[in-house]
């Protein structure tokens, strides 16, 4: 059988190469045949297109107010502190919130002869064709249109030139952050470490919108400006700021802050490049496990962990260890863990310590606005919290993927693998809510009302559990099986926005009676609100799965049909 | 009364996507104590019709009993008899081997000691007890198919559904996982399992069905079937493959 073969073994240089033209279109139709025959996800994206074109249109004419008004003097101001706040958005909101479109999945490219530069051109310009993207652009054309009235037409267009580098650096940053993180959060070794350092970014949000705020507060113009303008020389916001240097005649500024955007783009690109290599080749192999010896006691021994150990050795018992053994090994979900953390201490403590100053007619200052908070904005900071915590459940099916099939052939009952997931999540949710109670009551110097805090969190949180019980079996959605936990199918990031935002407002809706009483009952509620807000926040819950279970029990195969992705 | 139900019965299971037919009416009775095999080329619809048959699937016609409970109007009895083995389903695989058996099978509602001393004994026999704390994701498509095998047989069922048992398995895991089923046939069990290996279906085999394009080309005993022939020669003949004349992708010779 052994033919000659030709000792020329390099292979012919290919016809045509590959550019970033065809990235965009492999996007596209990708996109597109998302769509076939799925009226519903048409409509989902129609929706969320109005939607961004409604941010769109009032990021605008906030951006083009200083132009429309003819007033220059805060140009720099909105220019360097919105854009600033932009880039800071695209950086975080994917971290915490939204996860990133995996349309292209960089890990199907791995077998493919091209180079790493056409590689990450390509998937970078893929990346710019989004609903987000379109948005912010049309959003930042308000700066053009400022530069060009306050400035003419040469500033016009170096507005253009810099709002078109900012927006560059705005997905170039959200793409290279993502990707790092899912690749230190994929690795065995580094996993613990990322989690952390994860958790401390997103938390240092609060701490640095208390401190924007209460300077606003201060309310010292100048003082604003100046700091706008030393923003407007980092690469936050270099790119917004050019027109309106142009235009106030600072002509030598434009191309030293574009040159600055241009270096952190390419410092950035070439961050992501280096983690992209490292997620296509761990989709391959994500490295040997270290074999843990030691086994001791039996299987069933072995798949309790320590925080569940006290449940029976029944279905209930296996349901809720198996799930509490996820919410820990599971990146997506330990992903999803932090952010409640994260959520959880911030949103207090910016409602609370500056946000009470809307609610009360307060003013000056941190420590005079910590003492001006009442029973009811606490509760009501304490109910966003539980709904936050709360609404990770709603796709807890699609956390599962087809491995919930096991499930679906044992014939588990509806209502116990609901109060076994409710159980096992709270298991992990509840010291945290807790302490979030504890630390913002001393916080305020007000630990006379950590039973209306613990009261306000327990009672919102079992609302908000009943609620995306039902929603996560009615409205369950799949996850694409990637390594990275950030990742979401295209449309289906829309359809999760929604989603969390109907089960929010439906929890909130249900928690109401605790804001009220605490506007009612006056001292009374202070004593009254932990053991009736635990009694609502239990019964809620129970009755939550009692209702879903039934429901869960007549659509199983269906629920796997939808949490099953597409291959 | 299961002298008189057979393990296995379809009547009529129909499914479409998308306006595509997977399965398109398909009636099949698998005796009690058979080892059944269902064979199809890709795509015939094998996985639509077991997923149908074990409910995982509601189909948009038709029904299925397992010895005589329907398992779409009396779901609980029907999967209490049923062991299975899906293909193109994770398992619940952030899970040490140990730790996924001990969850299956206390959601089956057995005993503590008794899960314990079968997992004991599955993970021996199926040569996974070295895994240690490996978890199930790192496994092997071959350990991962045994894990799977383990998991179906468990709470010891009386009819085995296994899709694919033998694809993506080396010969060594191959030859155990045969043991396995043989064993388990031959103690009174029922197996159905779908494959396109006709040399694996040829020898554990005592019936078969052949499927193509969603409904049963031919369906009996292994010799009614073959009819004199082999199974493969059978097998082509129905499902209508083509030969290559060897004119064509002339350029895959250097």
């Amino acid at each position: 059988m052994a033919l000659p073969v030709s000792a020329d073994a390099t292979p012919a240089a290919p016809v045509r190469s590959v550019s970033a033209r065809h990235f965009v279109r492999l996007k596209l139709r990708v996109m597109g045949n998302n769509f076939r025959g799925q009226g519903w996800r048409i409509a989902l994206f129609v929706g969320g297109a109005l939607l961004g074109l409604w941010f769109a249109a009032s990021g605008f004419f906030l951006f083009a107010a200083p132009g429309l008004t003819g007033n220059g003097r805060y140009a720099v101001l909105i220019a360097a502190a919105g854009g600033g706040l932009l880039v800071l958005g695209w950086l975080f909101l994917p971290l915490v919130f939204f996860g990133v479109d995996e349309t292209l999945d960089p890990a199907r490219f791995a077998l493919l002869p091209l180079p790493r530069r056409t590689l990450v051109t390509g998937l970078f310009v893929a990346a710019l064709i989004s609903v987000p993207v379109l948005a912010v652009l049309i959003a930042s054309f308000g700066l053009v249109l400022t530069a060009w009235s306050l400035g003419g037409w040469s500033a016009g267009l170096v507005a253009v030139v810099g709002v078109l580098a900012g927006l560059l650096l705005c997905v170039a940053a959200s793409r290279a952050v993502t990707s790092a993180f899912a690749t230190m959060l994929r690795s065995r070794r580094v996993r613990d470490l990322a989690a952390v350092l994860l958790a401390v970014t997103a938390a240092l949000l609060g701490p640095l919108q208390v401190f924007g705020l209460a300077a606003l507060r201060e309310a010292d113009w100048a003082r604003l400006t100046g700091v706008a303008t030393v923003i407007g020389w980092t690469p936050l916001g270099a790119p917004w700021t050019v027109g309106i240097d142009v235009a106030q005649g600072r002509v030598w500024a434009a191309p030293v802050k574009l040159l600055i955007t241009v270096v952190a783009l390419g410092a950035l690109l070439a961050w992501w490049s280096r983690s992209l290599e490292s997620a296509m080749v761990g989709a391959a192999s994500a490295g040997k496990a270290p074999v843990r010896r030691g086994v001791t006691g039996g299987a069933v021994a072995q798949l309790f962990p320590r925080i569940a150990t006290w449940a029976g050795r029944d279905r209930f018992g296996a349901l809720v260890a198996r799930e509490a053994r996820y919410w820990w090994r599971d990146a997506r979900r330990r992903a999803n863990l932090i952010t409640i953390a994260v959520v959880g201490i911030f949103v207090p403590v910016l409602i609370n310590v500056t946000g009470g100053d809307f609610a009360v007619e307060g003013g000056a200052g941190f420590t005079a606005a910590a003492s001006d908070s009442s029973p009811v904005v606490v509760t009501i900071s304490m109910v966003l919290v539980g709904v936050l915590a709360a609404v990770t459940l709603a796709n807890q099916f699609g956390f599962d993927g087809s491995a919930y099939a096991a499930n679906v052939v044992a014939g588990v009952p509806g209502r116990v693998e609901l109060r076994a997931r409710m159980t096992a999540f709270s298991l992990y949710v509840l010291p945290m809510l807790g302490f979030v109670a504890v630390v913002l009551s001393f916080l305020l110097s007000r630990p006379e009302w950590i039973g209306l805090t613990i009261g306000g969190l327990v009672a919102t949180y079992g609302a908000g559990l009943a609620v995306n019980s039902l929603i996560s079996v009615l409205g369950a959605y799949s996850l694409p099986e990637t390594s990275n936990p950030f990742a979401m199918n295209s449309g289906a990031g829309l359809a999760k926005g929604l989603l969390t935002l109907l089960a929010m407002l439906v929890s909130v809706v249900v928690a109401v009676p605790m804001v009220v009483a605490a506007a009612l009952l006056g001292d009374a509620w202070l004593w009254l609100a932990l053991p009736v807000g635990a009694a609502y926040g239990l019964g809620a819950a129970l009755l939550g799965a009692y209702l879903a279970g039934d429901v869960l029990d007549r659509r199983q195969p269906e629920l796997l049909a939808t949490v099953t992705p597409r291959r | 009364m299961t002298v008189e139900h057979p393990a296995l019965a379809l009547r009529g299971l129909a499914k479409r996507f998308d306006g595509t037919i997977a399965v398109a009416g398909v009636d099949l009775d698998v005796p009690a104590g058979s080892f059944y095999g269902l064979l199809g080329p890709n795509g015939a619809g094998k996985t639509t019709t077991l997923s149908m048959a074990v409910g995982l699937l509601r189909p948009d016609a038709g029904s299925a009993w397992v010895l005589g409970h329907d398992v779409w109007q009396d779901p609980v009895t029907a999967k209490r008899l049923l062991g299975v083995m899906p293909d193109g389903v994770r398992l619940f695989d952030r899970l040490t081997g140990a730790e996924l058996l001990a969850y299956n099978g206390l959601l089956r509602g057995m005993d503590p000691a008794v899960v314990d001393q079968r997992a004991a004994e599955l993970l021996d026999v199926l040569a996974l007890g070295d895994a240690g704390r490996t978890l199930v994701v790192d496994y092997s498509a071959g350990m991962k198919k045994k894990i799977g095998l383990a998991c179906a047989l468990l709470h010891g069922p009386r009819v085995l559904v296994l899709d694919e048992p033998f694809e993506a398995v080396d010969p060594v895991s191959a030859a155990l996982i045969r043991d396995i089923l043989t064993r388990y046939a031959a103690g009174g069990g029922t197996v159905v399992f779908s494959s396109h290996v006709m040399e694996v279906v040829e020898r554990l085999c005592s019936h078969v069905a052949i499927l193509a394009g969603g409904t049963i080309k031919r369906v009996g005993t292994i010799d009614e079937v073959r009819g004199g022939r082999s199974l493969e020669q059978v097998f082509v003949e129905v499902v209508g493959g083509r030969t290559a004349t060897g004119e064509e992708l002339s350029w895959l010779s250097q």
